[in-house]
């Protein structure tokens, strides 16, 4: 088992997002972000903060992104940051463009525009959803009749509070997430072997405003922390070259090396994330290593303590934990030079 | 150069190419299907995977001399204009890809599976996958995708919420 905590939006320096969002005269919206989408799914959670603020179906946000032509600049698609700060910036601008819609539905509706809200593609009046006009007419009529058609824009950059010099105390991140896993492994005292059979993943990433997409980052960070703890290791030769600079000897695990993953998403909300969400993507591997070694001490009751925890070092541990003498593990070939690495053993 | 014939998804194609030329570089520079992916280009990586006679095979690690005369079926071949194929749509609801890269290779290593074997066992799948290498996923959409093309349903085996 491992547990780990990881801060969300650094504040070392400015690490700004910027979002625009219009509201289009069909009942869609525009987002624009500076931010990139690798697969992760932030642009899908980007449209879903958007619609969720717009009363708006997610397909109706078009999102356009990471085009200097059109979109605000962005801190990246780094640091587990989107969800975060991208994430306020696109429900911050929402909001503004909603609150233009109740000013233009208000009378309309012959009521006060803080009576609104918007849900279901209306702006309807709260507690009254019969007495409602469609998202669409308000933004037409914004345009046609008011003159004032529905665009907002809104950056987010994480509150700062300056580390004292003397003490090192202060603010540097905006939130901090939590995380558990435990890991169940089968590991062959014969040859040092280790299997990782199952692991479970705890996770607290504030609202999971997509548990699909947090499952699919939490999965996909195991498969790297199992990598990192049994497999992959960059090696050099004398001259500094490396001698496994491709996938034929640079292992990262198959679909074979992959455990059963059960993820549980923990309930939480956090209020200064866009409608309580923080972050998901890196922190997902922080704690999967220490969990797999852990769990390989409580199997044979040896500390590895270099990565990764190959076959030859858990081997050699056992042996040298029975007070066997074996032969360091074998090298490569002759131009092999393994980087200095710490007794496997304690 | 060498003159190939190949039924490419259903299609004659023929072309003139240098002897040394892969079925990959076929595939994406004489018939411009560039589904099939160029990741290690020395079969590691999967992410080439086409199906030559019902088999999947590295296209990078096959001459595109050695598939005259024979069938071949890329990702290209399995959606319609107006309907993806059910590996396609479970892999879309599931969320089994994520940057994508290896997508067309997983898709056709899993369509060969099951052509082969319709109701496979989730340790035949993650065999099935052994050669397609992922960095994003850590497969297990993947595998619960190809079991609900399979049965319909899902074994609790690959990852669950709990």
């Amino acid at each position: 088992m491992a547990c780990m905590w990881y801060p969300i939006g650094f504040t070392v320096a400015a690490n700004p997002s910027s979002a625009v969002v219009k509201m289009n005269e069909d009942g869609t919206a525009t987002l624009l972000t500076g931010t990139v989408e690798t697969g992760q799914g932030s642009l899908t959670i980007l449209a879903q903060i958007t619609a969720q603020e717009l009363g708006i179906a997610t397909d109706d946000v078009h999102v356009v992104s990471a085009d200097t032509d059109t979109t605000p600049m962005d801190t990246g698609a780094i640091a587990s940051r989107t969800t975060y700060v991208t994430g306020n910036a696109a429900r911050l601008a929402a909001e503004k463009v909603k609150l233009m819609m109740f000013d233009v539905a208000a009378p309309m509706l012959g009521v006060k525009a803080h009576q609104l809200e918007a849900k279901d593609h209306r702006i309807q009046v709260k507690g009254y959803p019969q007495r409602s006009v469609h998202i669409a007419d308000v933004a037409n009529h914004a345009r046609v009749v008011t003159g004032e058609p529905p665009i907002g824009s809104a950056s987010f950059n994480p509150a700062t509070v300056a580390l004292d010099p003397e003490t090192g105390q202060g603010k540097p991140f905006g939130t901090y997430v939590y995380a558990t896993q435990i890991a169940e492994v089968d590991v062959d005292d014969e040859t040092g072997d280790v299997d990782v059979i199952r692991i479970v993943a705890s996770h607290d990433c504030g609202t999971a405003i997509n548990p699909m997409l947090v499952e699919g980052q939490v999965e996909g960070g195991i498969s790297m922390g199992v990598g990192f703890a049994l497999q992959e290791e960059i090696l050099f030769d004398s001259a500094g070259r490396q001698i496994n600079p491709n996938l034929t000897n640079y292992i990262m695990p198959t679909s074979l090396d992959m455990p059963e993953v059960e993820v549980d998403i923990v309930d939480n909300y956090d209020p200064t994330g866009p409608f309580g969400a923080k972050g998901v993507g890196e922190p997902t591997l922080v704690p999967t290593a220490a969990a797999i070694l852990n769990a390989i001490h409580n199997a044979v009751g040896v500390r590895i303590t270099s990565l990764p925890a190959t076959a030859e070092k858990v081997f050699a541990a056992i042996k040298a934990k029975r007070g066997q003498h074996v032969p360091p593990p074998p090298l490569g070939g002759p131009d092999e030079h393994r980087l200095p690495n710490p007794s496997p053993a304690t | 150069m060498v003159n190939v014939s190949i039924k490419v998804n259903g299609e004659m194609r023929t072309a003139s190419v240098p002897p040394e030329t892969t079925l990959l570089r076929l595939l994406r520079d004489n018939f411009n299907l560039t589904g099939a992916k160029l990741g290690c280009d020395v079969g590691d990586c999967g992410a080439c995977t086409v199906i030559v006679d019902g088999l999947p095979v590295n296209s990078c690690l096959m001459l595109a001399n050695q598939v005259d005369g024979r069938e071949v079926l890329t990702i290209e071949g399995l959606a319609t204009t107006d309907k993806l194929h059910p590996l396609q749509k479970k892999f879309e609801e599931f969320g089994s890809l994520q940057c994508g890269f290896c997508g067309p290779g997983i898709i056709m290593s899993a369509k060969a599976l099951l052509d082969e074997n319709p109701a496979p066992t989730v340790m035949q799948i993650r065999d099935a996958l052994g050669g397609n290498l992922c960095r994003c996923t850590g497969y297990a959409k993947m595998i619960e995708a190809i079991q609900a093309v399979a049965n319909g349903s899902i074994e609790p085996v690959a990852s669950k919420s709990a």
